[in-house]
């Protein structure tokens, strides 16, 4: 499956409706196709947003929606409660879009980010930790990898994610992929894998300070 | 906030440790709110924060899209005139344009709405809890919309939505406890607290509005004396809501006096209320 964020315009993107993208690392330009063909980076829909208008932000829903959909339904197995995060998600992106800072990061990570939260908090106030567990044991932890994504010339920041999550140690990568895919705290991990909350801290932090590393992201 | 009021020397290596599980949204709620709590103190702390979070956001866009039904945008859409906009606070943005924001963090998301409490054991206590919470959530958000009108988006600071996210952490515990009483020259105050979490938060009504020259302080009182727990002031209407500095434990003494502006060492006048927990 391919669901990238291609460094040239892409011929076909299932599921990202009215929207495109490029990227070089760090510097993510997305953008939302308009009527008439004249197309907006999400950065400027979002600070169009921030000012309260309204066709920017339903410029933005769809080019969004499916992003931070498929992310929330990843986290919440239950399809209507999925749906009520996502509109929560956007309508909160609505209410505090004058706190995003372009300078600072680009719009689908900002949204991303409200979505993981928002979903993590409904993940933990609406199921005991063992509901949770078992939802957590029986779905995939590994992070999709794109197959034809080896392709070199594809400078994909999520995929090289992905790919950097490949090259961690076991351990690690199933400490990072429990807590974000599974939406799991320090200790629901420790538990879960019955190995001490010392442990799943050093892992945590290890892998992810491997994975910065490893993107060059800087500090 | 004046960043040498931030964390500093071990406080501060050990948040750097948490920044990573932080990003990825793995500590638990009280954790958080502590960590959030020293966010806007450290610049350092924050950078180590957008890096990590820039890692988790690519773990999240690595996920196969899916579509949502199209009755949720319309949905949202009709939700949209009741959810009023935080303004940027270096006045009214331009559309295109790229006005500063002061604060919060880009990655701080707002708190819900909605305080959904932790499923607890037994419904009757449950229903308290939820009552409570719901009462703490719409007199904070009544007070959170008044704040971000009057000084403009807030994350941070005693009533930001990062405190009010601790609010409903501690009305929310399974353990929490509220305590009302009355405060001399009118009003009354509400404490709640959770000896589970460590942490108190006073709720208040009807007080009196004290002029520039001075200010509410909360006191933590023990065998060893009152310890400062921040102070707080309230607007026009007399309510307003605070979430106290330090340790709470059970049995120390909540005092609440009238102090000049900025707050005093050590109480300088009687208190207006006394909570006994």
């Amino acid at each position: 499956m391919t669901h990238a964020l291609l460094s040239r315009p892409a011929p076909s993107r299932k599921g990202r409706p009215g929207g495109h993208a490029s990227v070089m690392l760090g510097c993510v330009v997305d953008v939302a196709e308009q009527p008439g063909g004249h197309a907006r980076a999400l950065e400027d829909l979002l600070l169009a947003t921030a000012a309260g208008d309204r066709d920017a932000f339903s410029l933005l829903y769809d080019a969004t929606a499916a992003r931070v959909f498929g992310l929330v339904r990843r986290l919440l197995v239950d399809a209507a409660q999925a749906e009520e995060v996502t509109q929560d998600v956007f309508l909160e992106a609505w209410q505090t879009a004058a706190r995003f800072d372009p300078e600072r990061g680009a719009a689908i990570p900002w949204l991303l980010t409200l979505a993981h939260r928002r979903a993590v908090d409904r993940v933990r106030a609406s199921q005991s930790s063992r509901d949770r567990d078992l939802k957590v044991g029986i779905r995939d932890l590994d992070v999709p990898v794109d197959d034809v994504a080896e392709a070199a010339e594809i400078a994909i920041e999520h995929e090289r994610v992905a790919e950097a999550l490949t090259s961690l140690p076991a351990a690690q990568r199933e400490c990072i992929s429990l807590a974000y895919y599974g939406g799991c705290t320090q200790s629901e991990i420790a538990t879960r894998l019955d190995v001490p909350l010392g442990t799943v801290k050093t892992r945590l932090r290890d892998g992810m300070i491997r994975l910065r590393d490893l993107l060059g992201v800087t500090t | 906030m004046n960043p040498s009021d931030g964390p500093a020397g071990d406080e501060l290596r050990e948040l750097i440790d948490l920044a990573p599980a932080y990003a990825l949204d793995a500590l638990d709620e009280f954790e958080r709110a502590r960590f959030e709590r020293a966010l806007p103190g450290s610049p350092e702390l924050q950078a180590e924060v957008d890096s990590f979070r820039a890692i988790a956001a690519g773990l999240g866009d690595d996920v196969a899209p899916l579509a949502p039904p199209p009755s949720l945008k319309a949905g949202l859409f009709d939700r949209l005139d009741s959810a009023p906009q935080e303004q940027r606070a270096a006045g009214p943005a331009a559309p295109q344009g790229r006005a500063d924001v002061a604060e919060p963090a880009p990655f701080a998301p707002a708190e819900p709405v909605r305080a959904e409490p932790a499923p607890v054991a037994d419904l009757g206590e449950r229903r308290s809890r939820r009552r409570l919470a719901i009462a703490l959530s719409s007199a904070a958000a009544a007070v959170l919309l008044i704040t971000s009108v009057v000084v403009g988006a807030n994350w941070f600071g005693p009533n930001g939505w990062g405190a009010e996210r601790e609010m409903s952490t501690i009305a929310a515990a399974p353990d929490a406890q509220q305590t009302t009483a009355e405060v001399a020259g009118g009003g009354e105050v509400t404490l709640v607290s959770s000896a589970e979490l460590g942490r108190s938060a006073v709720l208040v009504d009807g007080l009196e509005q004290l002029g520039d020259e001075e200010t509410y302080e909360l006191w933590y009182i023990d065998e060893s004396g009152p310890v400062s727990a921040g102070t707080f002031d309230v607007p026009g209407d007399g309510e307003t809501w605070r979430v106290l500095e330090g340790d709470f434990a059970p049995g120390v003494v909540v005092g609440i006096t009238v102090e000049p502006a900025g707050g005093s060492e050590q109480p300088t006048t009687e208190p207006v209320a006394v909570i006994q927990t």
